[in-house]
């Protein structure tokens, strides 16, 4: 077949592969569309609340709760998969504690496997800095920074910057429809472990750090909203046995969405620095003059 | 230059990230941009107007109810696509398009006005409809994504889970058949 034919034979394709949907059928299925993503929207509810947990947790009030409630468990011992026991290096109760108290974290988070039609992430990795009342995400693609989240606990604002494109976004929390928020908080992460059955893994060196894991396969830890299941859960945490302070944290799901469609998502978080005193600085969105905002309708 | 400076890419990537963060406006933009585009590749992967339909409305659904856990990163024509083709390869397992040819449908006005019919296509349509439906499917497959959607033949790969040269042969050997498909009806 010669380059005319291929060229006649793909021009007919383009133009006479031409089908339109009728009036009334447009506007049927366009209907049914816009209904089905409004009820969408009400179901996520869970997920707002999941926001507004973490809103809560960072009240200090909330926060000398939530450690009257630890100590009590500790002296009382009740609970036995807090792992106090045996040769532990790790006093997990301990872990959350400290995480929860820690001034300032700066860490690393990578997706390192995603497989489903959503495509590869167009980032490679994320900082993550987080302050008691604040919070920012830079996501590089190289050594590049191409997206930059902040969120204020205080105002209880969002702020999504989006550099390639030179513009950005406010909202708030009440507006923000977003899953998976949990995962860029290492602090819910580790009270997330310790709210699911979890088994403890003994002892590895990571990165010449001496650390104690403990793992859960439970579905409930990544189940954020109805819009998905949990087939399989792999996640694991490594505190250091040396200051008691997460070092590695191990993520692998495998969810069904709503249409059948499986989602394969493997991410990392490390390079934590805990208990830091981040700069106010960094948390104030840097928005450059010649950025658009776009309008939320 | 990239892709993603094109208008059209650029109007796609604030129509993902309105859509991720909840505008009904955006999902009824996205509806009315490809709704058309959708319609014909599902209707040259199935060459049935009813199955068809069928599949695009289920596959703009799914993608409504989509909005707070949408992971998107690449370009949306491509996924809306890949959804597409997901849904035909579904319909095709069943069996069900296998029962109901486009041959057999009510014959379908070029005119939109002059008979309420759901789907609205010429007679060069269907005629090249039903050459397609001559063609293996995988063979279809890669035309109609490298011809009407504009992917890559290392996206038809990936998406096929074959190599790039076995992509490229589909879509070429594909070509060649349809050549011969429609040369001999006229």
């Amino acid at each position: 077949m010669t380059m005319k034919d291929n060229d006649r034979i793909k021009d007919v394709v383009r133009k006479n592969l031409d089908v339109r949907a009728s009036d009334r059928t447009y506007n049927r299925m366009r209907r049914i569309v816009l209904d089905a993503h409004e009820q969408s929207k009400q179901k996520l509810s869970a997920t707002r609340l999941t926001i507004a947990r973490r809103a809560i947790m960072k009240s200090p009030i909330v926060k000398l709760a939530v450690a009257a409630v630890i100590i009590a468990v500790l002296g009382i011992g009740i609970v036995e998969f807090l792992g106090t026991g045996g040769t532990s290096g790790v006093v997990w109760a301990e872990v959350a504690q400290k995480v929860e108290t820690s001034r300032g974290v700066i860490c690393r988070g990578r997706d390192v496997v995603m497989d489903s039609r959503d495509g590869e992430p167009d980032y490679n990795y994320t900082m993550n800095y987080l302050s008691n009342t604040k919070s920012r995400y830079d996501s590089y693609k190289g050594d590049q920074i191409i997206k930059t989240f902040y969120d204020d606990y205080n105002t209880k604002t969002v702020v999504f910057i989006d550099h390639g494109h030179k513009s950005y976004i406010k909202k708030t929390f009440e507006e923000m429809e977003q899953n998976d928020i949990w995962w860029r908080d290492p602090k819910s992460l580790v009270q997330r472990f310790l709210s699911h059955e979890h088994r403890e893994l003994g002892q590895k060196t990571i990165e010449g750090v001496l650390c104690e894991g403990i793992e859960t396969t439970d579905p409930a830890f990544d189940e954020t909203n109805s819009n998905f299941t949990v087939d399989s859960l792999k996640a694991r945490l490594w505190v250091s046995v040396e200051t008691g302070y997460p070092v590695l944290l191990e993520f692998e799901v495998t969810r069904t969405l709503g249409d059948n469609e499986k989602v394969h998502i493997k991410a990392v978080m490390d390079q934590f620095q805990w208990d830091v005193e981040l700069d106010e600085s960094i948390f104030e969105p840097n928005i450059p003059a010649d950025y658009m905002r776009i309008p939320m309708p | 230059m990239p892709g993603w400076c094109e208008p059209e890419m650029i109007e796609d990537e604030v129509l993902k990230w309105k859509f991720k963060l909840g505008s009904r406006e955006a999902l009824s933009r996205i509806y009315e941009k490809y709704v058309n585009n959708l319609l014909s590749l599902a209707v040259g992967l199935l060459n049935d107007p009813h199955e068809a339909e069928d599949v695009v409305q289920d596959v703009f659904v799914s993608f409504a109810k989509r909005a707070g856990s949408l992971r998107l990163k690449g370009s949306l024509k491509a996924y809306l696509a890949k959804s597409i083709v997901n849904g035909a390869r579904e319909r095709l397992r069943r069996g069900r398009a296998a029962q109901r040819r486009m041959s057999r449908y009510a014959a379908v006005p070029a005119n939109p006005g002059e008979i309420d019919q759901p789907l609205v296509y010429s007679e060069r349509c269907e005629r090249l409809s039903r050459a397609l439906a001559k063609l293996p499917y995988e063979q279809r497959e890669a035309v109609l994504l490298k011809v009407k959607q504009d992917m890559t033949l290392k996206q038809i790969a990936r998406l096929q889970g074959v190599s790039v040269s076995t992509a490229h042969g589909r879509y070429r050997y594909g070509l060649e058949k349809l050549r011969a498909l429609l040369d001999s009806e006229i």
